[in-house]
């Protein structure tokens, strides 16, 4: 269950200011893993914003499945960079709160709460609070409640840009794990490129002022390949 | 679900340097009243403070005094916090509501409501709801400022995140927006029912017949300094108790924020 997303000739800006993005038609199939990656400010977050529905377009259309994009919607879900956990609640009532939407019984609630926590290696957390918790785990939890609302796009802006190098590595490892068992649609925001080639079957490169496509590859599966990162390096590093 | 440890040093524990530092100005007050230095017409001593403190218990004009002045502040209180919060989630969430009516408060903010007795006298007589009127208005520009800045400052991710996660506008409200400004909004209350009380002695000052502050008035035309003290020294403490308890009581239900 996933659906593809289509950008057409978006535009983008904030208030009167210039555009801060212009793309040319981009479409994101069912299930695909798509990489956006630019350095700081090139418009990678107007890009999730604009699907997720937080912005709206000043020129062009969002559509996700057949239905065009009019505000936020569960079918769309986010991670955010800071993960956004409500402060108040425990992880589980974090994850309990994107579950409220299906109308459950209380106990079947619980039970999908903790299952979902279980799901991300976070099941012994499950009664603390976002403060009790480290960075890592509380992504984890920003993980297992935004796919608690069964969304069939998934948008991850900067998700792991927080975590030290060892946590990154294996946050990397549970988000494939858990992309190949759900085949959700993702958009995936990075500014590392060996994170982008690491997850995605796809990387788009974006930069420019207002910003654009710069490059649009796709990574092969299997070992890594020196000779596309060198590409993408060289696309990154023309801005 | 909400049995998280309360932060250390937050309990009794904490009232010990508080304590100390009473101790030592009833001493130096002791000391001065009993020196001989200051005439005992203009400062009395603490016994006799607490003489005079007794003798108005006894009599019953303590109970009248006190349960009239919190019947003023408490209504007033509730009123001016009720609707300056209802205020402040409106201007705090709505932008455009709030540049409309900034200009407004920002004109109205520094009028003390001891400059709007003789108003409220004119308007609404030197009866109850007069004064009632009053504290209300006082402690609704203050619960209104606090809550809207608290409402204002919720962070747009989880408004987003709520969103997203496909609840309504009704549980945006009650589970995100809500609790997301409760410590803003209980910072207003304390804040606002320091203001009730200033307001209380303003409006008691500009008439009244019972009253906290009206007794000190009519203590201080007849030159009763031991008497005056013992109504300062009650007013004192009944700030210092709604204060205590209205943080007693945020504490259970803001369990989660530092402040
Ligand atoms: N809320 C906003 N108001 C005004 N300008 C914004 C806002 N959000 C982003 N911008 C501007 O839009 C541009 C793109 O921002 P963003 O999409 O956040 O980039 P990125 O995520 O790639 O760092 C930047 O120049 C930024 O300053
Ligand atoms: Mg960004």
């Amino acid at each position: 269950m996933s659906l593809g997303v289509r950008l057409e000739a978006l535009s983008a800006g904030y208030g009167s200011a210039a555009p801060v993005l212009e793309l040319t038609d981009l479409e994101f199939p069912p299930g695909s893993f798509t990489a956006l990656l630019g350095p700081s400010g090139c418009g990678k977050s107007t890009v999730l914003g604009l699907v997720a529905g937080f912005v709206r377009p000043t020129a062009g259309r969002v559509t996700a499945g057949s239905e065009p994009v009019r505000g936020p919607g569960p079918e769309r879900g986010v991670v955010f960079q800071h993960y956004a956990l409500f402060p108040w609640r425990t992880a589980r009532g974090n994850v309990e709160f994107a579950l409220k939407r299906l109308g459950l019984p209380r106990a079947e609630r619980r039970r999908r709460a903790l299952a979902a926590l279980a799901e991300v290696g976070l099941a012994e957390g499950a009664q603390k609070y976002p403060a009790q918790l480290s960075g890592g785990m509380q992504q984890r939890v920003a993980l297992a409640r935004a796919l608690a609302a069964e969304p069939e796009v998934l948008l991850m802006d900067e998700p792991f840009g927080a975590l030290d190098a060892l946590t990154r590595t294996r946050m990397q490892s549970l988000l494939r794990e858990l992309w190949q068992r759900r085949g959700t649609t993702v958009l995936f925001v990075t500014h590392d490129i060996d994170e982008a080639l690491a997850l995605a079957g796809r990387v788009i490169v974006l930069g420019g002022s207002p910003g654009r496509v710069l490059a649009d590859h796709a990574v092969p599966a299997g070992p890594p390949d020196p000779d596309l990162r060198a590409l993408i390096a060289r696309h990154l590093g023309s801005e | 679900m909400h049995a998280t440890p309360s932060p250390p040093g937050r309990g009794l524990a904490g009232l010990g340097p508080a304590l100390g530092t009473a101790g030592v100005v009833l001493a130096l007050w002791y000391l001065l009243a009993h020196s001989g230095s200051v005439a005992p017409g203009l400062l009395p001593t603490p016994g006799r403070t607490a003489a005079a403190l007794a003798d108005s218990a006894r009599s019953g004009a303590l109970a009248a005094d006190l349960g009239a002045s919190l019947s003023r502040a408490g209504q007033g209180f509730a009123l001016g916090a009720v609707i300056g919060s209802a205020l402040g989630f409106t201007t705090g969430y709505l932008p455009v509501v709030s540049a409309a009516v900034t200009p407004v408060v920002s004109f109205l903010r520094p009028i003390p409501a001891i400059a709007l007795v003789p108003l409220a006298t004119a308007w609404f007589g030197i009866g109850e709801s007069a004064k009632r009127l009053l504290i209300a208005y006082a402690v609704l520009l203050a619960v209104w400022l606090y809550v809207h800045d608290g409402v204002s400052r919720v962070p747009v991710s989880h408004l987003r995140a709520a969103r997203s996660l496909g609840a309504p506008l009704r549980r945006r409200f009650t589970e995100v927006l809500l609790p997301a400004a409760a410590p803003a909004v209980l910072a207003a209350l304390r804040y606002g029912a320091s203001v009730a009380l200033l307001a209380l002695v303003a409006a008691e000052l500009g008439g009244a017949d019972s009253g906290l502050a009206y007794r000190l008035q009519v203590d201080g035309q007849f030159l009763r300094v031991d008497r005056m003290f013992a109504g300062l020294l009650v007013l004192g403490l009944l700030g210092v108790t709604v204060d205590l308890v209205l943080a007693a009581v945020g504490r259970r239900f803001v369990h989660w924020s530092a402040s």
